[in-house]
């Protein structure tokens, strides 16, 4: 009666309840039988009617079994089937996008994972650079600050120099003049005839007396 | 008034000295009618049977009565209860096209005994067949005689005794599948018509107020019908006793809740 019978072999019963024209033929032998039953047996039925006070009539059963043998196999192949079919394809086309989604995720998670992991090996690999970049300025600094030292040691040590013998140089000068001016004015003291060479030695002894002396 | 009354008479309930009573053209009529409905509601609800997402009213209706049937089938008999959807959900939707059909109309098809009782004898015939395949002739009828008692006497005893009483019992399931179904689809509308002689004289008709409750009846009764066939399918489908022998514990509980379904509804 039902799409299970395909499976089964073929025995009388399949042969009858499978071949859907056979079904049909018998359907409707079926309901003209209960036609005929009902028509012309209709006081025995009023007569159980009245016995039992259920209004039977077998004829109606006879037909009803005709209608059902023929609308079994029709209701099955005209909607049954087909919805159940539609359902089925439905749900595994559904099944398919969830799986299809699901795949997606997994893949967009292990993106997201190797995006993570690439930003924090490019975070690791751009504070190293800066690190090194900052120790590398650090030792240029240091480089830097310690030349500089060294020319500025140099440049005052040169400039020392310079003023050490500017100063002697001026001291120099400054004694030569301080000896003429002396020896002008022994000269104009002392007159004349003195030895002019013996005098200019005492006083230069003299000068040099008084330059220890400061 | 005669002349319709003479020629609509096969097809309309007619009343003669108490008794309501439809012929076999009446019946017949009802029937093709209640075909036709259902014919033309799915051929509606095939429109949108391509869509991705079904969005016919109608289909989803039916998608819905085919996913309860189907898990009532697969609760009730098993995995291998997929196959018996098609017989059930025809049965569903001829019963409950015909209860409805008694809601607004003097009669229908399952307010008839001969027709109930031709549903009831090709279900419990279907259900014969389906015990005889899968359990062959001889360990179908013995399925009747009860299980193993152990002890020999009281084989010979008590074992006939299970077979007669069980076959009296699948003779009188035609009987209570039938009588049940005429009893609340034509105690409605005796109900309705008792309650409208009620209010004849104020021209209210009190049995309208029935109709909600008509229609709860409409779908319990092809519930009931539907259920009690697959637990019928699926106490003779079933290879043995949950006492006996079973493979699992869900089938175990799956038989037992078969026998409780069935102790309830009857």
């Amino acid at each position: 009666m039902s799409e299970s019978h395909h499976e089964t072999k073929s025995g009388p019963f399949e042969l009858i309840f499978n071949n859907l024209p056979v079904r049909t033929v018998l359907g409707l032998v079926l309901m003209f039988g209960g036609s005929y039953v009902s028509k012309n047996y209709q006081e025995v039925f009023e007569q159980i009617s009245h016995q039992y006070g259920v209004p039977v009539d077998l004829g109606k059963t006879v037909a009803t079994f005709g209608v059902f043998l023929i609308i079994f196999p029709l209701v099955n192949i005209f909607f049954i089937k087909p919805l159940a079919d539609a359902i089925g394809e439905r749900n595994s086309t559904l099944e398919q996008t969830f799986g299809e989604a699901e795949d997606l995720k997994v893949q967009m998670q292990k993106m997201r994972s190797e995006y993570e992991a690439r930003l924090v090996e490019t975070e690791a690999d751009a504070r190293q650079k800066i690190e090194a970049q900052i120790k590398e300025a650090q030792a240029l600094r240091q480089t830097l600050m310690s030349e500089a030292a060294q020319r500025a040691d140099e440049l005052v040590a040169r400039a020392t120099q310079e003023i050490e013998a500017e100063r002697n140089r001026v001291l120099t000068s400054i004694r030569t003049q301080v000896v003429d001016l002396a020896l002008s004015a022994a000269e104009k003291v002392i007159a004349e005839n003195m030895n002019t060479e013996r005098n200019r030695k005492l006083v230069e002894d003299f000068i040099s007396q008084v330059e220890v002396a400061r | 008034m005669e002349f319709l009354a003479g020629n609509l008479a096969p097809f309309i309930a007619s009343a003669e000295k108490g008794e309501e009573h439809v012929g076999f053209v009446g019946i017949l009529t009802y029937a093709i009618f209640v075909l036709i409905v259902i014919f033309c509601l799915m051929a509606y609800a095939k429109k949108g049977m391509n869509l991705r997402v079904f969005k016919n009213p109608i289909l989803n209706c039916f998608e819905q009565l085919y996913l309860f049937i189907e898990k009532m089938c697969v609760g009730t008999i098993g995995s291998h209860g997929r196959k018996y959807v098609s017989i059930l959900m025809t049965f569903w939707m001829v019963i409950f096209a015909s209860n409805v059909c008694s809601l607004f109309f003097p009669a229908a098809p399952t307010a008839d005994v001969g027709f109930n009782l031709g549903m009831a004898l090709i279900a419990i015939g279907y259900v014969q067949y389906e015990g005889i395949k899968t359990n062959g002739f001889f360990g179908h009828l013995r399925h009747f005689g009860g299980p193993n008692l152990g002890n020999v006497l009281l084989a010979i005893l008590i074992n006939p005794l299970i077979f007669l009483i069980e076959i009296v019992s699948e003779v009188l399931k035609n009987v209570s599948l039938s009588l049940r179904l005429y009893g609340n689809i034509e105690g409605g509308h005796l109900a309705a018509s008792a309650m409208n002689k009620l209010g004849e004289g104020i021209y209210v008709p009190f049995g309208a107020f029935l109709i909600p409750i008509k229609l709860l009846t409409c779908v319990v009764q092809a519930l009931i019908f539907t259920l009690l066939l697959s637990v019928y399918i699926s106490l003779v489908t079933h290879h043995d006793e949950p006492e006996v022998d079973h493979e699992s514990a869900d089938e175990k509980e799956r038989w037992e809740s078969g026998k409780i379904a069935e102790a309830m509804i009857h």
